[in-house]
Order: structure tokens, then C-alpha cells, then sequence
């Protein structure tokens, strides 16, 4: 492919604006320990700092594979550039959901409308059963989660995608 | 020593017994906890951090308000929460620029970060604090006779400098030496570092390979430990190593894989005699006989 | 050199090779030397080390003095130095340095041994008795030692000494030791000494496994080892008897290894963002060790980033260790090791020419452990009152590397300057030293060079009378082994015997009186002392022995323990005896038929030739020059300042080339000591060391001048280089097709505007690292392509650059560079030989296609320019020079040294040395060390006003001699040649160093070396198969 005319220069600027993954030496050491890369396709986070690093921006805005990562954070402990791959990879999950709604996870509009990802203080009985009182929690304080969700909604991808939350 | 439980999404909904097994142990060491009321999630990486930095902490910021608001520092058990809510406030005290951007957001509030709690493990706290040496005088029930393996949450190692409670992230020690505490033997395996591969997408994107992963360490630990139990201290790898021993039993069609899972304070709290019904009622995998011996060795 | 001037005394800390070295130099120059070191033992890391590359065998011993040899040691020297102006203390740390230039008084701490080495025997009863056992340090731990040991296994003498730390005091040591040598309650002891200068030399300290948290993932089984535990294990006094490799878990064959190199190392997390430079020639060693040890079916395999083959000849080391002993080579990182549960250990690999990863399981495992973080530098910094840099290190004067900043009569060599290989350390002991005599120069000292004592004259055709001298060590020898009655009884009996006589011990000072006056009374003329330890004592017992009146090479120094035991009973005294008798009747047979040997003297002329007057030659001359050595500067152009000095503005150091060489241009000219020559070349020598006539001829302008003859006692070569030359990648078919220098021309003159350039490629290794091509690295073209992209960089950062290179060779603290490039945004994309980019001008700019290595895919990109890193090419003229003065080129027509290792600045032709990018494409730093180097090698010979010749040298029977030449062809010290004139071989007393070779080669007995004729072998041989009726029925 042409560089010029198909690679976007400054794309990494976008992706990840401290610029760690500008210390990347291609060395491998992500790879080799990593759990996802033993799916398929692997996800190889050295191989997306690359893409990032020359604007490949379709390639990069096709990849699923950020999505698979474990979040164990063993790249970032055994980086010897301290790419922060892991962060890396948030960033490019970041990016992608600024650009395409589409990659907005649904678990955000659950956090917004109760506050949790899970039915959270939804079972008082079996608590009881075990000893357990009944959770102070935010679903059950609705000036609070107004408070949280009036938060959320100023923040930039809830703000930008604001009908998936009403 | 008093700290906000920060209970996150799983426990309380789904396994309770672990919150109560928290509860109850850390009370009979002298920890109390006290809840944090209206705390929201903390946030999963697969959440707001996947979509915007502000919004991921500006979630992270109003869990740490609260706890900053009691003046206490935060309990935590599940790996993730641990991890997104240290990060979180990693980045907010580095980034003065944004932490002034979530403050502003959590003015309506009347709340505020200014870093004044910080988030502990729970195996942190028992492990540097509370120490096995103590631990192990309050055991009336011991796991004597029985082997455990441990897996050590990746989100309490990696990267140690912002996580890390260990002397040596790549050699950690404390879930070993709990679990000791209690009378247990602990067998080591050459795969015991390898992530349980719950967390994030890994299952739900690749799951024949994320299962695969799996099934690797598991032979492992049939192969080369004597594993009666496995001790975990994180929700996620407790579900995770729970559920896919299950599900490869159902495709290999045979029981192969049946090594019960716990929490280390449901251990504890069996091991200081609590009532298996209350602090190890909810599983996939059966642990009567872990709740047998112990009840057998005690008598 | 007066009298009353005293002695020129230097303290050399650290006795590494580097300050082994630089103290062998300033001994050799006469100085007086005071070498320390913290450690045990003299040698540094290079006493654990067997194998070296690129031979694969051990040459420390030719950093030995070539002449003036009667003052030092001849014999391994990894077993122990000796010189007379070195004074070596180990063991002993400097603790405090006070004064100022030419005037340090320096506090030395003496660590107690607990072992008295003076009155220690060496038997080792206190090891056995010794309850205590801990992991052998100089092993690595591989194997195990007691609390009293021997710290390096293959030292002579074999100084003991107790680790209080692990050591119990419980006493069973003291209570077997016979001599009464350890005091438990031994003291360390502080003492003041006053030198002039000081050169440190602590060299470094090596990343260790178990202090670091990052080697923790990797290092999960006793068989995952550092580089330095395998060497270790490849030793012959190693961890294994039979330097087999095993796995030290269970002591099988280790039959697949595989090294993960950077451990430690090119690490920012860490805040190690250095390269260690030497571990990948480190690697590649060991795993051509590795196969050759362990034959053929020995799998090794190097896991590795870039292969950093930057040096003289490294490249060609590593394609053999490829293609002839098949060491597998992959370019990735692996992130952890696994320890199985049968033993073997999982390496789990991204393959970068498949794309896919792969498990591998290994037997042993070895960590490149590089350089670990500097702590001396901090201790150093402390004791000279000086500050560090922001990196952490003692800064240097600008050019230099041995010289401290702001500091006079201060200098540092080796690894304290970052991990150097040994050639690194030897030129920089060199020039450390060469510096000091620089500055001792400079004070009101003096030199001085052995015993005044004459020598006797002995008369050779006087009839053989021996005395024998046996000295029974105290109790030992008498109480528990030697029956000395029975010695004496029976040396009488022995032709040519005049005296026998037993002394008690000749190390005590009334044993020494003793035996002098025994020996003045023998009236005898050849001597044969039997004492332990020869190593040690020779010297001093050949001193005595003078002093008597013999002539030394007739006295011979027998091990008198060191007869062996085997096959005897324990308390079998007479049988022990009946063989030393033995031994001691086959050297008296040789002693006899011995003739005197004299050292001679050979005047010589004090001036120096250089050849070439770039920075390295003006450098020689004008260090030389400050010296007192007449120099003449010969340069075959019409300015001095060569390539560097006369077209590099900058550097990406911060040095200006062309600036300091302005400087140096002026002090040249204006040098009454310096004649420089200009237009001028030699066109013809003839000589050896010390008397040399070169013809020198002139042609500039076209006009004819005379030739001139100039006599001169030594020649350095300093010819220099220049940028290489392509027509690869479209180089001269578009005008932004540019060399790196070309481009940096045009950047410097502002002729590129880099203001609306949207893209720039650079090529690296054009021509380079290729066979058939310039088969070597560079070295400094990598460094150009730094500066270039970070100036490119900084003029327009939208400019997108793209390095294609194959091995960034930023070693050492270049690594910075390459880490400051990539966080400018410069794109570095690998690419290797099978794959290699393409250029195509299309209307008439390039467009360059490459593959991405990483993603595996094509890409192209059409720069505004195209750069191209062409290499260093030798200088064209160095073939002209080497035949004149009778030396040799490589492969690549630089300059062949005495040695790639050990001896980097001299020729094995004596009297000629070389320096600079005539070795090889290196630095200017480099350059400038080299020059000071090869300086200090001339002045070393040039100062003395003569040259001792050693005794034993070789002689030519001219009557059996047939002229076949074969003499000169082995000859590894170029002594011999051919007189055409005279129709017979010279020898060149002062480069023989009496080594046999011509002897073994002549097929007519016409080679001889003097004191090992063939007939006093024979009567040795005889003796030692005569049966002897009356002893061995007795």
C-alpha cells in the first residue's frame, strides 16, 4: 500500500497522546506471555502499536482483537520500553468507540441506568439467608443516581451517544 | 484498622457467600469495614475505560470521593475493581488537568478526589497487616491433610509499580503463605503465573482457545499437584475457574475436571468455623468434600 | 634521568584486565605501580573466562611485555602477574584519596584473609577439616565451596582466605594447620601511600539473577544460568571436571540450549537504557562453544533483538557461527521461561519470518546478563570530590575517554567507561597509562627499570660444577615427605655435583642468608634450587642467586612439591624422595650442557614515523611529541585533518570535528618535536625496532622534490578512511538519491530545506555486512542515521522518516540515540538480505518498496530524499603501506594487529603500531584512544634509549641452514626474514620471543633456541629413562 495516500501520519497523536507507544522497539516481549494471544485471531498488541504508529486507520478501525485483551497487564509489567501495551490497547478501544457508536460497549448504558454492570441488590432474600443485610446501594437512591448519571452525561462518549441512554 | 468495602458488581450479585465470608473473617480480625454507600461500578476496563478517559474517571473518581469522604481507605477483593479503581486513581493524580475536569463534574455532588484514600486488596491487607502468623492462630478448623493450589490475581501483580503489594511481583508469595496459614499444603505447578483468562473478552471473543488456555493450566494441575482445592482472590478468576472446568467436562462427555474453587476468606472463615451455609453456599463445583474434612478434622 | 628524582609511582585501582594492562604499560615505561583490587584475585571477569572470541581459546598472555622481559612474569596469566615495578595488592580497597594532581596521598584498606599467604602451604588440610559449605561464588554458585577456600581454582600461588560470613569459627582449621598460618582474628589494615597519578580501573560489575526482579520470570530453575555461570561450566576448572555442558538440576547432557539475550539491558522500565555491548558476541561464542563441546547434535539457538555485530571482524563471527555450526538465531524477546515438570524449560516465540508462535523446550537455558547499574561510578565520584553526570557516570574531557574532567593525573580504563570487550580494554589501559606518562612527563620523576646489579660474567667453556639448593620448607618437606638425608646422600653421588645443601626455609630472611653464603663458598657455576612454589618464588630465589654470583639463566627453579604423589602410599617418604631424586637428576643433566645466556642491549633511534595526518595521526604525533619523541608527521594530501577533520562540522555526541581538529592543526605546525611532511609518502623501509630508514617521496603540484630518508626507531599507521561509495538503490540517477554525508552536507549548508519534505527513507548497511561486499559493520553509519533523522526531526516534525535497517548497532550508550529517534517519531522497520527494499525512479524520483516487517507487507513510499548509508571503506593506499612495511591487511584491506584481542594497536612486525579507522570504522572517541594508544606503545619502546633483548632468543646454523624459508613462515613474531643481500636469515633479537616455532619447522637442526638445544633435551630424556639399579633396590 501507499503511505502517502492510504496511512494517516498523525494518527497515533489520537490514539495515544502521551506518545508511549512512539518507544516501541518491536521486540516481542508482549507477545509471547499473553493469554489472548492464543485466540484467533491472536491479538498481538505489538502488531497494533505498529498500525497505530504508521495511521493504517480502516486496518485499525477493523481490529477486534483490543476487545479480547484480559486486561492481566502482564505486558505492561514486562515491557522493557514501557509502551504501557495494555493502556495501549484501552486507547484503541477508546478510539474506535469516539469514531463508531458502534463499538460503544453496552455494558456503559448499564453502569449509567443502575449504577452496575449486574443486578446488584437485587436479592435481599438470599442475603438474609446468609446473614447478609441489604446493600446501601446507588439504585436505591434515586437522587444519587441522578446526580451520577447528570455526571456521565457530560462526559464525551455518553454525551456524543446520548440517545442510548435515555 | 476500618476501611469502605467496595464490593463491585459480581459479588453481591452473584456471590454473596463471598461477601459474607469477607465480612465475617475480617470482623474477627479487627478489621471493620463499613459499607460505601451509593458506590457505582468501579469501572470495568470493558466499560468506560474502553471508551473515553473522562468518563472512565469520572466513575473511578466517584467511588474514591465517597471513600475520601469517610476519610478511608478502600477494601477491595475482585481483581478488576482493584485494578480499574488504582489506575483510575493513578491517572487522576498524575494528570493535575484532569483531575481538576472530574472534580468540576463532581461538584453537584459536594464530593471531591484529592487522593487522600487509597484502594487495598484484600489479601494485601491480611497479608502485609493482619500477617499469616496471626491468621493461623485464629484457625480452629485447619485444612490439615488437604493440597491447594493458588492463583494470584494478575490484576494485584501487574504492573507492581502501580498495583503491586508484593517484595517481588514475579515471585509473589502471600496467597502461598494464607493459604499455609490455614494448614494447608501448597503444591506448586509450572503453569501457576498463567492468567486464569476470565476477565475482558478473551472468552467471549475466542472462546474454543480462551477454553483451550484453560484446560492447558488445569492439566497442569492434574498432572503435577495434588490439588484438593484451588484459592483464589478475585471473583472473577473464582466464576471463571469454576464454570470452565464445567464446561470442558461437558465437551470431553467425563468428570474430569472437578477441583473445587474459593475465595481465601471463604477458606478462612471455614476455617474459623463459620457455617459452610453462609460462607461457601454458592458454587458450580461441589466443595462438600472440602466442607467434610474440614468439619472431620475439627472434630 | 637523575638520581635524586623520585620514581614516577602511579596507583592503578582495579586489576581487571584493562588495569593489568595500563599497569604493564606504565611498568614497562619504568614507572613504579601500585596495583590494587577489591576482589581476591587479580583478572577480573576475564580470570572466569576459558574461551575468548574470536580464536575461541584463552591470549590474556599476550598482553605480556614483548621486550624488557626479564623484569616480568612469562607464564600464564590467568594463574598470577608478576612485574618488578608492579606492586600488586588484592584484596585491598581504596578508601580515601586526598592531595591534588601529582600529589595524591591515597588510603588503602587491607581486608583481612584470616590466612597468612606468606607462611600457607597450600595443602588444603584446613579445606577438608572445614565443616562449612556455601555456593561457590566464582562458580556462580554451580558449585560449592567451604567457609576457608581457594577463590579462583586456577591461581598460582593459591592464596587461601576465610568468608567470615559464613565461616562458624569453630576452629578446625587452625587446629590442622601445620604452619600456623590462620588467625582467625585477623584485622583489616588501612595504610597511606603517595603517588602521582591514579588510573581507575574498577571496571563493572555483571546484572546477577537473583538481584533483579525482571529476571525472575525467566530464571525459574537451577538450569537457567547467566552467561558468566555457563562460561563457568565450559571451564576445564569449571563446574564439571570434563567442561561438559549438563544440566546442573540432575548433571544430564544439556543437548538443546537456547541464550535470551538483553537481560538486564536496553531496558527504559528499568532505567537501563543502555546496551551492554559485548553479550552478543558473548552469546554467539558460547554457542559455537556449546557445539563444538557437545558435538554435533547440540542444538543452540539465540533469542535476541538486534544482533549487535559492531566490532572488527564480529560480523564474519557471526555468518560462520550461522552457517558452519548452524547456531539458530531469532529475533524476538520471549517475555518468561517455564520450568516442566520434567526439568525441561518452555520457551513459548513469536517468529518473525512465520508470523506465528511456536513453543521450544530447552535443557539449559543462559541469560545474557549485561552491564549492571554503576556503582562504582557514585564511590569514585565520592573519593575524587567530583560530581556525576545525569546519567550517573564520571564525565570525561571532551574527545577522551580515559580522561577525567577537570581532574589532572586522574584517568579511567575498561568497563568503568561501560562494558568494553577486551580489545576496548586493552587500547584503553593503553591509553590510560599512555596519558599518565603523558602527565608524569610533565613532573620533576624519573623512570627506572630493575636491579642495578651487574650480571656475572660466566665463563661458558669453564667445566660444569652444580650446586643444588633445596630448601624443605620449614617442617613440611622434612616432617611430612622429603627424606632430605636421603636426597642429599644421593645428589652427591651425581658427576658435576660440587654442593649440596639443605636450607629450611629460604622464604625466612635467615634462610635466605643462609643459603647465599652456602652459595658463595660452593665455588659452583650452575645452580638448581628446589622450593615450592616456583611460580612465586622464582624471581626472588634467582635474585639470591645473583647476588651469589650466577649467572641467571644458569640457575633453574625446581617444584620440589610438586613431584607427584600418584601411585605412592601416604607415608611413603623414601619412594616420594626416590622420585624427586629423579626429577632433580634430569634437570641437573639439562643444567649442564646449558650455555650462559646475556641479555643484549640494542641502541635505538627515539623518533617516531606516523603515517597519516588525520585526527588519529596528529593526536600520535602530538602525544608523542609532548613526550620529547621527534616525530615525523607524513600525510599523502596537501592539508592535515583527514575525512573527519576536515568535513565533519558536528556529531550527534555534541563533539565538532573539524573544529578540534583546527586546533590540533595549529599545535602541529607550531610542535618544535613535529616535521610534518605533506604531499609526501613513503615509498620504501627497511630496519626492525629501533632502527628503521624510510624513503619518503613528495608529489604536489605536480612538481618534483626530492625524496628524503628519514631514520626513525618505530612507524605507527594512522591512514584513516573514508565514506564508502555505491550504485545500489538508485544512487546517481536522481538528485535526492544521497549518501548520509552527503546529506548532512547539505543540511549543514542549508542547501536541503527540509520545510515542505513530507517523507525521507534511509537505508542502512548499503553495501555492508554482505559477502562479496564490504563485509563488515561500519559502526558509525547507524549513529549518522541518527543524527540525520533527529535533525530532520527537528527542523520539520511532520516530516515522516523511515530507517530501514538490519541490526540497529547502537551499542553502549548509543542506545540513548536510538531511543531519542523512535520517541521523535522515526519509524525504524527492519528488513534482512532475502528481502531487502526496492527503489525505482519514477520521472526521475525514487519510490522505495519495502516490506514491513512486523505486519508482513508491502509498502511504498516516495520520498523527497533517499538516503543511503554506504559504510567506511579503508583507505586505498593501505595496500602500498602494508607491503613497505612488511605487514598485513584483512579481508577488508584494514590494517591486521599483533592480535584482534589482546594487543589491538601494535603489528606483529615489531617497531609498528596503528591506530584509528586504519584498525577499523570506529568513533571518534574511539579514534582518539587509539591514537593514544599506539603513542604510548612507541614511547614505551622509543624511550629507553635501548632495548633488552630477552635470553632465550633463536639463532640460525648457517652452515646446516638450506635457505627453505620455513622458518619465516611460522614464525609468529615476524622475527625472521630473508637478507637477499647476505644470502641468509636475520633474526630480530628484539621480536623473538624464543617460542620454538623455527626450531620445530627447520628439517636441518639449523634453527636453534638458545638454552633448549637438542642435546641437552636428549640427556634430560635419557636421564629420565635410565633405570636406576641403586635406587629403586634400596
Amino acid at each position: 500500500m501507499d503511505l502517502q495516500t492510504e496511512a494517516v501520519k498523525d494518527l497515533w497523536k489520537d490514539v495515544d497522546r502521551l506518545g508511549d507507544l512512539l518507544h516501541c522497539f518491536n521486540c516481542s516481549t508482549c507477545l509471547s506471555g499473553c493469554p489472548a494471544s492464543y485466540g484467533d485471531p491472536p491479538l498481538l498488541v505489538r502488531n497494533l502499536a505498529r498500525k497505530v504508529l504508521y495511521g493504517l486507520e480502516e486496518e485499525l478501525f477493523e481490529e477486534d482483537t483490543p476487545w479480547a485483551c484480559v486486561s492481566c497487564s502482564k505486558c505492561e509489567e514486562m515491557c522493557p520500553m514501557d509502551v504501557k501495551p495494555f493502556e495501549l490497547i484501552l486507547h484503541i478501544r477508546q478510539w474506535q468507540s469516539t469514531n463508531d457508536e458502534t463499538r460503544v460497549p453496552p455494558s456503559i448504558t448499564e453502569i449509567y441506568r443502575r449504577g452496575y454492570t449486574q443486578a446488584v441488590a437485587t436479592n435481599d432474600e438470599l442475603r438474609a439467608e446468609l446473614g447478609l443485610k441489604p446493600l446501601p446501594t446507588i439504585n436505591k437512591n434515586e437522587e444519587q443516581l441522578k446526580l451520577f448519571q447528570e455526571m456521565l452525561m457530560k462526559t464525551p462518549v455518553v454525551a456524543a451517544n446520548d440517545y442510548m441512554f435515555g | 484498622m476500618e476501611f469502605c468495602l467496595f464490593l463491585g458488581c459480581n459479588t453481591p450479585a452473584v456471590r454473596p457467600d463471598v461477601e459474607r465470608a469477607i465480612r465475617a473473617t475480617m470482623e474477627e480480625l479487627g478489621v471493620d469495614l463499613i459499607d460505601t454507600d451509593n458506590y457505582v461500578c468501579c469501572p470495568a476496563f470493558g466499560s468506560f475505560p474502553s471508551t473515553d478517559e473522562e468518563s472512565w474517571l469520572a466513575t473511578s473518581g466517584w467511588n474514591l470521593s465517597l471513600a475520601e469522604e469517610k476519610q478511608r481507605d478502600i477494601l477491595v477483593q475482585c481483581g478488576s475493581c482493584y485494578s480499574s479503581l488504582r489506575m483510575g486513581r493513578e491517572h487522576l493524580m498524575h494528570d493535575k488537568k484532569m483531575q481538576k475536569r472530574i472534580n468540576e463534574l463532581l461538584e453537584p455532588t459536594g464530593r471531591s478526589v484529592q487522593g487522600g484514600s487509597k484502594i487495598r486488596h484484600v489479601t494485601e491487607v491480611l497479608y502485609r497487616e493482619i500477617t499469616p502468623a496471626k491468621i493461623a492462630e485464629k484457625v480452629t478448623h485447619s485444612l490439615e491433610g488437604l493440597h491447594g493450589i493458588v492463583q494470584y490475581p494478575c490484576h494485584t501483580l501487574f504492573p507492581s509499580e502501580v498495583v503491586g503489594f508484593e517484595d517481588s511481583p514475579r515471585e509473589p508469595k502471600g496467597m502461598r503463605e494464607l493459604v499455609e496459614a490455614l494448614g494447608a499444603t501448597v503444591d506448586s505447578y509450572s503453569l501457576e503465573r498463567q492468567c486464569c483468562g476470565g476477565a475482558g473478552g478473551f472468552m467471549k471473543s475466542t472462546p474454543e482457545q480462551a477454553i483451550q488456555f484453560a484446560k492447558n493450566k488445569f492439566d497442569a494441575i492434574l498432572e503435577e499437584t495434588k490439588a484438593d482445592f484451588i484459592a483464589v482472590s478475585c471473583i472473577t478468576c473464582l466464576m471463571h475457574m469454576e464454570n470452565v472446568q464445567n464446561t470442558i467436562n461437558k465437551q470431553i462427555g467425563e468428570e474430569k475436571y472437578k477441583i473445587p474453587v474459593f475465595d481465601y476468606n471463604q477458606l478462612l472463615a471455614l476455617c474459623m468455623g463459620k457455617d459452610p451455609k453462609e460462607v461457601s453456599a454458592i458454587t458450580n463445583m461441589p466443595r462438600d468434600a472440602i466442607h467434610d474434612h474440614i468439619a472431620k478434622v475439627a472434630a | 634521568m637523575s638520581e635524586k628524582k623520585p620514581t614516577g609511582k602511579v596507583l592503578v585501582a582495579g586489576a581487571g584486565i584493562s588495569g593489568i594492562k595500563a599497569a604493564i604499560e606504565l611498568a614497562e615505561t619504568g614507572y613504579q605501580v601500585l596495583l590494587t583490587d577489591a576482589s581476591t584475585q587479580v583478572g577480573g571477569i576475564l580470570a572466569k573466562l576459558d574461551y575468548q572470541f574470536p580464536t575461541d581459546h584463552c591470549g590474556m598472555c599476550r598482553m605480556l611485555p614483548m621486550v624488557g622481559r626479564e623484569y616480568s612474569s612469562e607464564y600464564c596469566m590467568r594463574k598470577s602477574l608478576y612485574h618488578e615495578n608492579i606492586e600488586i595488592l588484592p584484596f585491598t580497597e581504596v578508601v580515601n584519596i586526598e592531595g591534588d594532581a601529582g600529589n595524591y596521598k591515597v588510603e588503602l584498606k587491607k581486608k583481612a584473609r584470616y590466612v597468612n599467604p606468606d607462611v600457607c602451604n597450600e595443602l588444603g588440610k584446613c579445606i577438608e577439616a572445614c565443616p562449612v559449605e556455601v555456593d561457590d561464588e566464582f562458580n556462580h554458585g554451580l558449585t560449592k565451596r567451604k567457609a576457608i577456600y581457594k577463590s579462583v581454582p586456577h591461581n598460582v600461588p593459591q592464596l587461601l582466605l576465610i568468608d567470615k560470613q559464613s565461616c562458624t569459627e569453630c576452629g578446625e582449621c587452625v587446629n590442622v594447620c601445620s604452619t600456623n598460618a590462620i588467625d582467625l582474628n585477623a584485622q583489616d589494615e588501612v595504610e597511606s601511600r603517595e603517588v602521582h597519578s591514579i588510573i581507575l580501573a574498577s571496571g563493572i560489575k555483571l546484572y546477577n539473577l537473583r538481584d533483579f526482579e525482571d529476571a525472575k520470570s525467566y530464571a525459574v530453575s537451577p538450569d537457567v544460568v547467566s552467561s558468566l555461570a555457563f562460561e563457568r561450566m565450559l571451564s576445564g576448572t569449571g563446574t564439571y571436571e570434563d567442561g561438559m555442558i549438563k544440566r546442573p538440576s540432575d548433571g544430564k547432557p544439556a543437548k538443546k540450549i537456547a541464550w535470551i539475550q538483553c537481560m538486564g539491558s536496553r531496558n527504559r522500565r528499568q532505567n537501563r537504557d543502555y546496551c551492554s555491548s559485548v553479550c552478543c558476541m558473548f552469546a554467539l561464542k558460547e554457542a559455537v562453544l556449546a557445539k563444538e563441546k557437545g558435538g554435533p547434535d547440540v542444538e543452540t539457538t539465540i533469542f535476541y533483538m538486534d544482533m549487535r555485530t559492531f566490532g572488527k571482524n564480529f560480523q564474519r563471527y557471526k555468518e560462520n557461527a550461522v552457517e558452519e555450526h548452524g547456531v539458530k538465531l531469532i529475533r524476538c524477546r520471549v517475555q518468561e521461561v517455564i520450568r516442566k515438570p520434567d526439568g525441561t524449560l518452555q520457551v513459548r516465540y513469536f517468529d518473525p519470518l512465520t508470523n506465528e508462535f511456536f513453543f521450544e523446550y530447552y535443557d539449559l537455558v543462559v541469560l545474557s546478563t549485561g552491564q549492571a547499574p554503576f556503582e562504582d561510578h557514585k564511590k569514585w565520584a565520592g573519593l575524587i570530590h567530583t560530581d556525576l553526570d545525569p546519567a550517573g557516570l564520571l564525565t570525561t574531557e571532551p574527545y577522551s575517554k580515559v580522561k577525567l574532567a577537570g581532574k589532572d593525573g586522574l584517568f579511567m580504563c575498561g568497563s568503568l567507561m561501560g562494558l568494553t570487550d577486551i580489545s576496548e580494554a586493552m587500547s584503553s589501559g593503553i591509553a590510560a597509562a599512555g596519558e599518565a606518562t603523558n602527565f608524569l612527563t610533565s613532573l620533576d620523576v624519573s623512570r627506572k627499570f630493575g636491579d642495578d646489579t651487574p650480571e656475572p660474567k660466566t665463563n661458558d667453556r669453564s667445566a660444569p660444577k652444580v650446586a643444588v639448593l633445596v630448601c624443605q620448607c620449614g617442617e613440611f618437606a622434612g616432617a611430612e615427605g622429603l627424606d632430605t638425608k636421603l636426597l642429599e646422600t644421593e645428589l652427591r653421588k651425581v658427576k658435576d655435583v660440587e654442593a649440596v645443601h639443605i636450607v629450611e626455609s629460604m622464604c625466612s630472611a635467615e634462610g635466605e642468608q643462609e643459603a647465599l653464603e652456602a652459595l658463595k663458598k660452593s665455588g659452583c657455576n650452575r645452580l638448581l634450587i628446589g622450593a615450592c612454589q616456583p611460580y612465586m618464588y622464582r624471581r626472588k630465589l634467582k635474585d639470591v642467586a645473583r647476588k651469589a654470583g650466577f649467572n641467571s639463566s644458569l640457575v633453574q627453579v625446581f617444584d620440589i612439591l610438586g613431584v607427584s604423589r600418584r601411585g605412592l602410599h601416604e607415608d611413603d617418604k623414601t619412594a616420594w624422595t626416590r622420585r624427586a631424586i629423579k626429577e632433580i637428576k634430569s634437570d641437573i643433566a639439562s643444567m649442564k650442557e646449558k650455555p650462559a645466556l646475556h641479555v643484549q642491549s640494542q641502541p635505538i633511534n627515539e623518533t617516531a614515523l606516523v603515517i597519516g595526518g588525520g585526527i588519529s595521526g596528529m593526536q600520535s604525533a602530538l602525544s608523542l611529541a609532548n613526550r620529547g619523541i621527534p616525530v615525523h608527521l607524513v600525510e599523502k594530501s596537501a592539508e592535515l585533518g583527514g575525512f573527519a577533520g576536515n568535513s565533519i562540522a558536528s556529531t550527534i555526541d555534541g563533539l565538532a570535528p573539524m573544529e578540534m581538529a583546527k586546533d590540533m592543526k595549529l599545535r602541529v605546525f607550531e610542535h618544535k618535536k613535529i616535521d610534518v611532511h605533506l604531499n609526501a609518502q613513503v615509498e620504501q623501509t627497511e630496519g626492525t625496532l629501533g632502527s628503521f630508514e624510510s624513503k619518503i617521496v613528495y608529489n604536489g603540484n605536480g612538481e618534483e622534490t626530492k625524496p628524503i630518508y628519514l631514520h626513525h626507531g618505530a612507524t605507527i599507521m594512522a591512514t584513516g578512511g573514508h565514506e564508502g561509495k555505491t550504485d545500489e538503490y538508485g544512487y546517481g540517477q536522481a538528485d535526492n538519491i544521497m549518501t548520509q554525508f552527503e546529506f548532512k552536507q547539505g543540511l549543514e549548508s542549508g542547501e536541503i530545506d527540509l520545510s515542505e519534505t513530507e517523507n525521507v527513507v534511509m537505508i542502512q548497511c548499503v553495501g555492508s555486512r554482505e559477502k562479496g561486499k564490504r563485509e563488515y559493520c561500519s559502526r558509525i553509519c547507524c549513529m549518522w542515521a541518527m543524527a540525520n533523522a533527529l535533525k530532520i526531526k527537528e527542523k520539520n516534525p511532520d516530516t515522516r522518516v523511515f530507517v530501514l535497517y538490519r541490526d540497529v548497532m547502537t551499542y553502549g550508550f548509543l542506545e540513548q540515540y536510538y531511543t531519542k529517534a523512535r520517541l521523535a517519531g522515526v519509524i525504524f522497520v527492519s528488513y534482512d538480505l532475502e528481502n531487502r527494499p526496492e527503489v525505482e525512479i519514477v520521472e526521475g524520483k525514487p519510490v522505495v518498496k519495502f516490506t514491513e516487517s512486523v505486519l508482513d507487507r508491502p509498502l511504498e513510499v516516495s520520498p523527497e530524499y533517499l538516503i543511503l548509508s554506504t559504510g567506511v571503506d579503508p583507505e586505498p593506499s593501505n595496500k602500498d603501506i602494508a607491503e613497505t612495511f612488511k605487514v598485513d591487511l584483512n579481508r577488508d584491506g584494514f590494517f591486521m594487529e599483533a592480535d584482534s584481542k589482546w594487543r589491538p594497536v601494535e603489528f606483529q612486525q615489531m617497531g609498528t603500531f596503528l591506530s584509528g579507522v586504519a584498525h577499523s570504522p570506529m568513533p571518534l572517541p574511539d579514534v582518539i584512544m587509539q591514537a593514544e594508544a599506539a603513542a604510548q606503545k612507541t614511547f614505551t619502546y622509543l624511550s629507553g634509549g635501548e632495548i633488552q633483548t630477552a635470553r632465550v632468543t633463536s639463532s640460525v646454523k648457517d652452515a646446516l641452514c638450506v635457505r627453505c624459508q620455513r622458518c619465516i613462515v611460522v614464525c609468529p613474531f615476524e622475527a625472521r626474514s630473508y637478507n637477499e643481500m647476505e644470502h641468509r636469515i636475520d633474526i630480530d633479537p628484539s621480536a623473538c620471543q624464543g617460542c620454538g616455532m623455527c626450531a620445530v619447522a627447520c628439517r636441518n637442526n639449523a634453527a636453534e633456541v638458545s638454552g633448549w638445544s637438542d642435546r641437552q633435551l636428549m640427556s634430560v630424556i635419557d636421564e629420565k629413562l635410565s633405570d636406576d639399579i641403586e635406587l629403586s633396590t634400596t
